[in-house]
């Protein structure tokens, strides 16, 4: 049972993103996980559920984004951001309880093509993963002088938000959207959670008996 | 204003985590009929996932309405957040602790006297001696079914009962680190749990799920108020458990007694219990926060607080730590928090440069859950790239990697503290507690000294990429100890001075005579061990006092 009680920051999600805001809100968790948005709950995992078409960016949003989380969590020979469909779990968030991020992610990933037009005259989804590369790099260091946002949205804090939530997306349940096919976890060596599937034995936690992952248990 | 009509109950316990749960446990027990104000909701097994991120990375569960603001020190601005990891919900944060339950050294209740003053530190003695706790270390143990072997830390606390549980396995993670730690001549044992073992107190063994720390037991294997002192009490018929009760001042006659509470309610409606004796058991944040914003004619200052010590003295622990990779998977992801510990370097030695310690373990705070790893290796400890190729190879180090720490002893400091922030507001209008809080020298010089220590033991466990868990260039300021933590200690000080002190020996305010404190903030110093079980342990005996003490009517 999800307890779906409002919480006080969601009603401050509800106005428009200011930079101070946004700082005094990511510091709400510390430790480094710096996180100024709501993550998705009951309404972005029952939307993942029903569909993995976009649910609120545009077509090029979604491409440019998808390609974006595949810099930040690269495929090699395992899957990356792309393969685990991180964009799907940031569109749903964005659709439903993340919906106050929305124009961050809609003016940044606008802001992305124009770096990447003044560049190379090519939009960010068109580049080399090398091209890509070199403008995260300018990004999160603010550094690009093609960045148009620098006033309303420093292009370290766009860039951080997206890291987090690719990250997130890349190992959260499956369910939230992305961690498509448990690829995030498997990267991860993480077998999945235990709470509702008995957890494991003295001998499992000895070292003494095989781990059995989540996707492997009989469902 | 609502009341309940002419009632007046023989008790009104504030809180009902470890103190107060304790406590109402006790005094049902011996036909005391209490009413329990709890400011947070009722949660139970069924909330109890371990979804990372419901549970760890919002904390949706447990504190939904938490709000302080926290700043380095006076000059500092503040943050407004939820910084101190406590849990506002029916059974209070120890329904999340990790459950680790060892007894303080007996000379952790006389610092003072055993260290002499320290400039720019307030320390104290206890009022009581640790042969005075023992047989309330005994009790809690007890009840909450503390799983081990009390003979396996040659450095520990003189205790004289076993631990009613046999010792848990030995996850591959403490096994590591027990054979780094013996490498070096240290003597590594099983940390104890009060987490079963085996079935007890009519609840099931532990199912090793991992994830215990920050959150629920969904099983109730482990020990809490909830799952212990709780039910019992409500099986008595003389608990009024009230949650969503939102205690913001506490009424004084003309004698000078508290006459109960005054709560809101879940829809802000305004109530009054009346009640013969009032025990706070609201943590060491909320404890301060309540007292303060109890002002009057005698109080000006807040109430019970003559002294001007309710707030101060606030101490965290310390947790320098170490990481390194290891060439296996450690099944860090198994088990619970800790699973081993040594205690060879606890006691104080001036020639270090500091005074006081703690002790160290092998734990899985954030090496069972994937996205805390992640973002934690990427950003706060600055260990591999934070996006690309280097920042996939990290996540894959995962389930390799071996994480130790010390639960370091703070010194406590007057101007480190609790009051009430004079602007940020909570969602009914009242000042939210804003902590203040830094650190003496000693703590720094002891982070240092620890951190090559605990470097010494990674490497000797044979973890490659050996670091200190934290960011580069940075210092203890960049953990989670410096802006909240999960042991809070000390801002109502216990003491025989009524000037220097809060409460007495037995916990009861030297200024209201029936108004008790039983939380963490009774604690003059943080040894280096978890508080919890002391906590527990002191209720106990402050439950013994008060009971004696009533039958004699001498309340």
């Amino acid at each position: 049972m999800r307890r779906v009680e409002q919480r006080e920051e969601e009603k401050v999600a509800a106005k428009p993103i200011n930079r101070r805001e946004f700082v005094r809100r990511g510091s709400l968790y510390g430790a480094g996980i710096l996180i100024g948005l709501n993550t998705p709950r009951p309404k972005a995992a029952q939307a993942a559920a029903e569909s993995v078409e976009p649910a609120i960016l545009t077509k090029h949003e979604w491409e440019t984004l998808d390609a974006l989380t595949g810099r930040i969590i690269p495929a090699d020979e395992d899957p990356g951001a792309r393969e685990a469909n991180c964009v799907n779990f940031i569109d749903k968030a964005l659709a439903h309880e993340d919906a106050a991020a929305l124009p961050l992610y809609q003016g940044g990933l606008a802001a992305l093509d124009g770096v990447a037009m003044a560049r190379f005259e090519v939009r960010f989804v068109g580049l080399e993963s090398a091209q890509q590369d070199e403008i995260l790099a300018a990004l999160e260091r603010g550094t690009a002088k093609e960045w148009a946002l620098s006033k309303e949205l420093p292009s370290p804090m766009f860039f951080e938000t997206v890291r987090i939530h690719t990250i997130v997306g890349f190992l959260a349940d499956p369910s939230y959207g992305g961690n498509r096919d448990f690829s995030g976890w498997k990267v991860a060596g993480y077998p999945g959670p235990r709470h509702r599937r008995g957890g494991y034995t003295p001998e499992q936690v000895e070292g003494q008996a095989p781990i059995v992952p989540v996707w492997d248990l009989a469902r | 204003m609502a009341t309940d009509g002419q009632r007046e109950y023989d008790v009104c316990v504030i809180g009902t985590g470890a103190g107060g749960g304790v406590m109402i446990d006790q005094l049902t027990a011996a036909g005391f009929d209490v009413v329990a104000l709890e400011r947070g909701g009722r949660v139970g097994p069924v909330d109890f996932d371990d979804d990372e991120l419901r549970n760890s990375i919002r904390d949706e569960v447990f504190s939904p309405h938490q709000l302080e603001t926290y700043r380095f020190d006076d000059t500092s601005e503040s943050q407004t957040g939820r910084h101190s990891h406590i849990a506002h919900c029916v059974g209070g944060t120890i329904t999340h602790w990790a459950a680790w339950a060892w007894r303080f050294q007996p000379d952790d209740f006389r610092v003072l006297s055993k260290e002499g003053p320290v400039a720019g530190a307030s320390l104290a003695d206890w009022p009581i001696s640790y042969e005075e706790l023992e047989p309330f270390y005994t009790k809690a143990e007890s009840d909450f079914g503390v799983a081990g072997d009390h003979t396996s830390n040659p450095f520990g606390a003189p205790q004289k009962a076993a631990l009613p549980n046999p010792r848990h396995p030995e996850r591959v993670s403490a096994k590591r680190f027990a054979a780094g730690a013996r490498k070096l001549g240290y003597h590594p044992f099983p940390v104890p749990m009060a987490i079963n073992s085996r079935p007890y107190g009519g609840r099931p063994r532990c199912m090793y799920g991992g994830a215990c720390r920050a959150y629920g037991c969904p099983i109730h294997a482990k020990a809490t108020t909830l799952s212990v002192s709780l039910p019992r009490a409500t099986a008595t018929g003389r608990l009024d458990l009230r949650p969503n009760a939102m205690v913001f001042e506490l009424p004084l006659d003309t004698k000078g007694k508290v006459t109960g509470a005054r709560y809101l309610d879940e829809k802000g409606k305004t109530h009054e219990v009346r009640a013969k004796q009032t025990i706070i058991a609201c943590g060491s944040i909320g404890t301060p926060q309540l007292l303060l914003m109890s002002k009057s004619g005698s109080f000006p200052e807040g109430l019970a607080n003559g002294s001007g010590l309710v707030g101060k003295n606030l101490t965290f622990h310390h947790h320098p730590s170490a990481i390194g990779v290891m060439d296996e998977d450690l099944r860090a992801y198994t088990g619970f928090e800790t699973h081993a510990a040594f205690d060879d370097l606890h006691a104080s030695d001036p020639k270090r440069g500091f005074i006081r310690g703690g002790v160290i373990a092998e734990l899985n705070t954030f090496t069972h859950q994937p996205i805390a790893y992640t973002a934690a290796v990427s950003d706060d400890l600055a260990f591999g790239a934070r996006w690309g190729a280097g920042l996939k190879d990290r996540i894959r180090a995962f389930p390799r990697i071996l994480l130790i720490a010390l639960i370091g002893e703070e010194l406590p400091m007057e101007s480190s503290r609790v009051d009430l922030d004079p602007e940020v507001r909570d969602r009914f209008g009242f000042p939210v507690p804003r902590v203040t809080k830094h650190h003496h020298p000693n703590d720094i010089a002891m982070d240092n000294w620890y951190e090559k220590k605990l470097l010494e033991v990674v490497e000797a466990a044979g973890g490659k990429g050996v670091r200190p868990g934290r960011g580069d260039g940075l210092h203890i300021s960049s953990t989670q100890a410096q802006r909240g933590n999960a042991h809070n200690h000390g801002t109502a000080r216990m003491g025989k001075d009524p000037s220097k002190s809060v409460v007495d020996a037995n916990c009861r305010s030297h200024e209201v005579p029936n108004l008790w404190i039983v939380d963490g903030s009774f604690m003059p110093t943080s040894s280096g061990y978890n508080p919890t079980l002391t906590i527990l342990a002191n209720a106990y005996r402050v439950a013994d006092h008060f009971i004696r003490e009533a039958r004699r009517q001498s309340l």
